[in-house]
């Protein structure tokens, strides 16, 4: 505004460049305000829908924890709503055997994806596979369950339960555990003593110690379990469906949230580390496994606590393919039916837009949806934080 | 960029302007809603209903996943005779149904059992009346695998050691029922929701519990599921399995076991169902709203055709047992009275 | 970045290629090996999905596909009148549901956050709702339809306008970040440009930032569509139906109203129902192979859409 002419305002004095006068005509300062406030508005409505999610879940939550007997949310066989029975060990376990499969599927390959997609592919390469991949996170979660239940089910996860080919399977998953400690060794040796190195280091001591008490809890089950010993059975399996193959379902849909985070993160790191390395004479592999991942290890961490978060509020999958309908018996064995907590909130709310039963059954809905968010907000948060922390560095 | 030209709005304004937002979204409703039960009672196009008696207004039913079909089945074919009336029917179970048929929010409610004395006096304390109509017959077929060649016959007794609650915690066959083989037993039924988790516990189970000083219930650790297949591919996964479920869903693939309920061993087919030889055979009924049939002529209509065309086809086509036809006269004649 | 950098540069590939020439790092080779089949085997998965989806669909899809289009919801797999009509139109509605309430809400939250918002506690209240929102699972979003929707506002009576709400609020987050995002990417000095001739913060957004954020303000809300027609959990706690609906005639705004289904509810239904009549799973199938056309169509075109526009931009 070169040319401030005096009659711009009504409250500039004759002659002076005033403040006001640069402020332009009320009423186009009134037009703005008012833009400004409808987007203000638009973007409060966040907020109203956080504040009417908690209100709907702790409503009809506290009724439940205020007039349940709690001794039957705990201790239980099974998670039986409409006959008066909250067996909350059921639903944790079995959304806790889920997410952990799930996992051990989408971390491997969403990482490797991650890393040939960051620090190998060359443009062309990348420009094939990302798409696909996009795809790949587009696929709506019926389609997996279908899937799951049609193909993992009978295909994949029978065979294993028959064979007994899961010791090749706990193999696999021990050798990953042996890579996971070993890296993380070589890791909190050159972090010595910072945050970071104590903090990775609880986590996954963490997930080792999980991830070796249920494989303890699948062979201590498996013997005690088969009535039969000559049986050829390594696992009894159900052909109808079960935890792992929902499991699998759930790790392919976490792939790609995986990959993508992961990639954020290594591309996020800077070139000039990768230069320095390979001046200083180190392989491309030395350079990726040393330098790129260590530096990139906090989106990394993130890339896999959303990947967690994600499989364990996932539905439809365990709701179609796990095995179980409406009820559930206590199983801490991947290779029979079960319902995690959303699975059990989705068979519950079934075919109706009224869910009744017994005296709190329509309650524990809502207090299960609300375990589930604490969970998964507790999630989101810690992963915020990491990734906050690969900003902050770079 | 962010500086402002004029002050922030005050929060009371924002409030103002979210809650009338609200409220145009529940005027919108209220509105749409109120058209819709204007649109359905007003609407009455003739030249698509040339067959019927052109007729027109909404049916909800709700209820029992295993009358479900039958209802579904009713009303595709009264669909072709009397094309503006509107039946939707959902499925939660028969308890749920009976839950939302007494709180006045159903038409007509799916039952695989008669009403339960408590259910009844909900209806009658909401001021409910309803007419109970039989229209099928479903055996519940008891079912072990195909391999199993030790057991062909099992009586009420056999099944309340089994499936009942003294058999908690048993791991074979013999530990649950000394008569029986020494065999592992894995049991396969519906879950508490069901309608045939209700029926077996009331026609196998109850008086045998009642004389024994327990519960009348099934033992807790077995593997429930709503789902028939699921409880048919259990059974065929292990040799020696126990399961129940609806004759209409037994299929072909797992061995159905004879039944004797203190008159010898029957095999259950569609001829000894319907005759009621063998033991455990449930009815199935539909219950309908007095007050709402008075009032609707839809829903009249949609009964009239339930009572006739639906007993004579409809439960056949969807794999249940029909009734006989003296049983029929006699629904009707309760239906038309 | 005057030095050469090994990710893109033709040079130092070369050089690293001799150095390193296969046979000299066999750990090296192994480690890319190993990555590329992690890769490898996602895609792969992919393409066995849609096989085995597509044989198990296309005998019903192929066979009667007229029918199969304009069919409803029926008691038996053999019935000629069985289809997903009734899914589709459920979806379509979901999605003007989205484009009606998400679309400019989301977008006009964006503006606001990356515009307009001054840093204060109001603003990182926004922020933080917008981000765990778009964690919360969505059978969460599921119990605040049925609250909210139907219980509170419908008299618990499930309608076709509490599942298109519960939706677009499911994506309503995703809108706002990814437009958020593209809002972030346009260069200040377009928008400063405009300030110096004279125009309004209105006027510049509305001139500028708009138009050159709006490829990927498409793209985010393409994606959100195509995550909102295949949704599932949250229709499944509002009460859609899987039994029978009946096939009225009814207004636009009466359908509002009304009960309803959509097309990953057709297949939850038909894939229970395939237990007792088998031939629900080729239907759920067909319908499957119809919902993961119309969602990766979406999903395509916002892909292409933003690679465009990239490689149009440099």
């Amino acid at each position: 505004m070169a040319d401030i002419s005096i009659s711009n305002s009504s409250t500039a004095a004759v002659g002076s460049l005033s403040v006001e006068a640069l402020a332009g005509p009320q009423k186009r300062a009134r037009k703005e305000a008012l833009i400004r406030s409808v987007f203000l508005l638009a973007s409060l409505v966040s907020i109203l829908i956080s504040v009417l999610i908690v209100v709907s879940l702790v409503r009809e939550s506290w009724t439940f924890m205020t007039q349940v007997d709690w001794s039957v949310t705990w201790g239980q066989n099974g998670w039986r709503p409409r006959r008066g029975l909250y067996d909350m060990p059921t639903l944790l376990v079995a959304s806790l055997i889920v997410t952990v499969i799930a996992m051990l599927v989408a971390g491997p390959l969403g990482l490797g994806a991650a890393i040939y997609l960051s620090e190998y592919a060359s443009k062309k390469t990348r420009s094939f596979f990302k798409p696909i991949l996009e795809v790949l996170a587009g696929v709506p979660s019926v389609v997996l369950g279908f899937f799951a239940l049609f193909f993992i089910s009978p295909q994949v996860i029978e065979r294993i339960g028959r064979n007994g080919w899961l010791v090749i399977g706990a193999v696999i998953i021990i050798a990953y555990l042996a890579v996971i400690a070993g890296w993380t060794r070589n890791l909190v040796r050159r972090e010595a003593g910072t945050e970071l190195a104590t903090q990775i280091k609880r986590v996954l001591t963490l997930t080792a110690l999980v991830a070796t008490a249920l494989i303890l809890i699948w062979w201590v089950n498996s013997v005690a379990g088969s009535g039969d010993p000559a049986s050829a059975d390594f696992f009894s399996v159900k052909r109808s469906g079960q935890l792992a193959a929902a499991a699998v379902g759930v790790g392919i849909l976490t792939i790609p949230l995986v990959a993508s985070v992961s990639e954020d993160a290594l591309a996020s790191v800077p070139q000039e580390l990768r230069s320095a390395s390979a001046g200083l004479g180190a392989r491309k592999l030395t350079t990726t496994v040393q330098v790129v991942l260590p530096a990139a290890v906090s989106g990394i961490v993130a890339a896999f606590i959303i990947g967690i978060s994600r499989a364990l509020g996932e539905t439809m999958v365990v709701f179609m393919a796990g095995g179980a309908a409406d009820e559930a018996t206590f199983t801490s064995s991947p290779f029979e039916g079960s319902l995690t907590m959303t699975a059990g909130m989705a068979s519950l709310a079934t075919g109706t837009d009224n869910v009744v039963g017994e005296g709190l059954t329509f309650q524990s809905l809502y207090f299960v949806g609300f375990v589930l968010f604490l969970l998964t907000l507790f999630l989101n948060i810690a992963a915020g934080r990491f990734v906050n922390r690969v900003r902050e560095r770079y | 960029m962010g500086e402002s030209f004029v002050q922030l709005p005050e929060e009371g304004f924002v409030t103002r302007v979210i809650r009338r937002k609200l409220q145009l979204v529940a005027s919108i409703a209220i509105i749409s809603l109120a058209a819709a039960a204007c649109g359905g009672s007003s609407d009455t196009s003739t030249d698509a209903s040339a067959s019927g008696s052109g007729v027109s207004g909404d049916v909800f039913i709700s209820g029992s996943s295993t009358v479900e079909p039958i209802s579904v089945r009713v009303a595709e074919l009264f669909e072709s005779i009397e094309p503006d009336v509107f039946v939707d029917v959902e499925g939660p179970g028969t308890g749920d149904g009976f839950q939302k048929f007494c709180a006045g929010e159903t038409d007509i409610s799916n039952a695989s059992r008669q009403i339960k004395d408590a259910e009844a006096e909900d209806c009658a304390a909401a001021g409910i009346e309803y007419t109970e109509i039989k229209v099928g017959i479903d055996g519940i077929a008891v079912l072990t695998n195909a391999n199993n060649s030790a057991v062909d016959c099992v009586t009420f007794e056999n099944l309340f050691n089994l499936i009942g609650p003294n058999g908690e915690g048993t791991t074979t066959w013999a530990a649950a029922d000394s008569s029986l083989p020494d065999a592992p037993l894995d049991i396969f039924g519906p879950g508490a929701e069901s309608g045939t988790y209700d029926s077996f516990i009331e026609i196998v189970l109850e008086d045998l519990a009642e004389e024994a000083g327990v519960d009348a219930t099934t033992r807790t650790d077995y593997n429930p599921s709503a789902e028939d297949n699921i409880i048919i591919q259990g059974i065929q996964s292990s040799d020696t399995s126990l399961g129940w479920v609806g004759f209409a869903f037994a299929g072909t693939e797992s061995k159905l076991l004879e039944v004797d309920g203190g008159d010898g061993c029957v095999a259950a087919n569609a001829d000894t169902i319907a005759s009621n030889e063998y033991p455990i055979a449930r009815d199935l009924f539909i219950y309908v709203n007095n007050a709402n049939a008075e009032e609707n002529a839809a829903l009249r209509a949609y009964v009239d055709f339930y009572v006739t065309e639906g007993l004579d086809t409809a439960v056949a086509e969807v794999g249940y047992v029909p009734l006989t036809d003296a049983a029929k006269d006699e629904v009707r004649a309760g239906w038309n009275g | 970045m005057g030095l050469s950098t090994i990710g893109d540069n033709q040079v130092a590939r070369r050089v690293e290629d001799e150095i390193f020439r296969s046979g000299r790092d066999l750990r090296g080779t192994g480690f890319r090996t190993l990555m590329f089949s992690a890769l490898a085997v996602s895609v792969f998965i992919l393409a066995v999905l849609i096989v085995q989806v597509v044989v198990d669909g296309w005998p019903t899809l192929s066979g009667r596909f007229g029918d199969f289009w304009s069919g409803t919801l029926r008691s038996r797999s053999s019935d000629d009148g069985l289809g997903i009509s009734q899914g589709l139109k459920g979806s379509v509605w979901i999605a003007a549901f989205v484009a009606f309430f998400s679309f400019p809400i989301g977008v006009s939250a964006a503006i606001y956050l990356e515009e307009y918002a001054p840093r204060n506690w109001l603003t990182n209240t926004i922020d933080i709702a917008i981000r765990n929102l778009a964690g919360v699972p969505s059978v969460v979003y599921g119990l605040l339809g049925l609250f909210l929707f139907v219980k509170t506002l419908n008299g618990g009576q499930s309608a076709l306008f509490a599942g298109g709400l519960t939706l677009a609020i499911l994506v309503l987050p995703i809108i706002v970040i990814t437009s958020a995002e593209a809002i972030r990417a346009v260069p200040s000095s377009l928008k400063q440009g405009a300030y110096g001739v004279g125009a309004t913060q209105w006027d510049v957004i509305r001139t500028q930032v708009l138009p050159f954020a709006a490829p990927g303000i498409l793209t985010g809300t393409l994606l959100s569509l195509s995550r909102a027609v295949g949704e599932a959990a949250p229709l499944i706690l509002v009460g859609a139906i899987t039994g029978r609906l009946a096939a009225r005639d009814s207004s636009l705004i009466d359908q509002l109203g009304e009960r309803f289904t959509a097309m990953p509810i057709i297949i939850v239904g038909w894939v229970r129902n395939s237990g007792a009549d088998e031939g629900f799973g080729p239907a759920a199938g067909a319908a499957i192979v119809v919902l993961l056309a119309l969602v990766i169509a979406m999903n395509s075109v916002a892909v292409l859409l933003r690679g465009y526009f990239e490689k149009k931009r440099g």
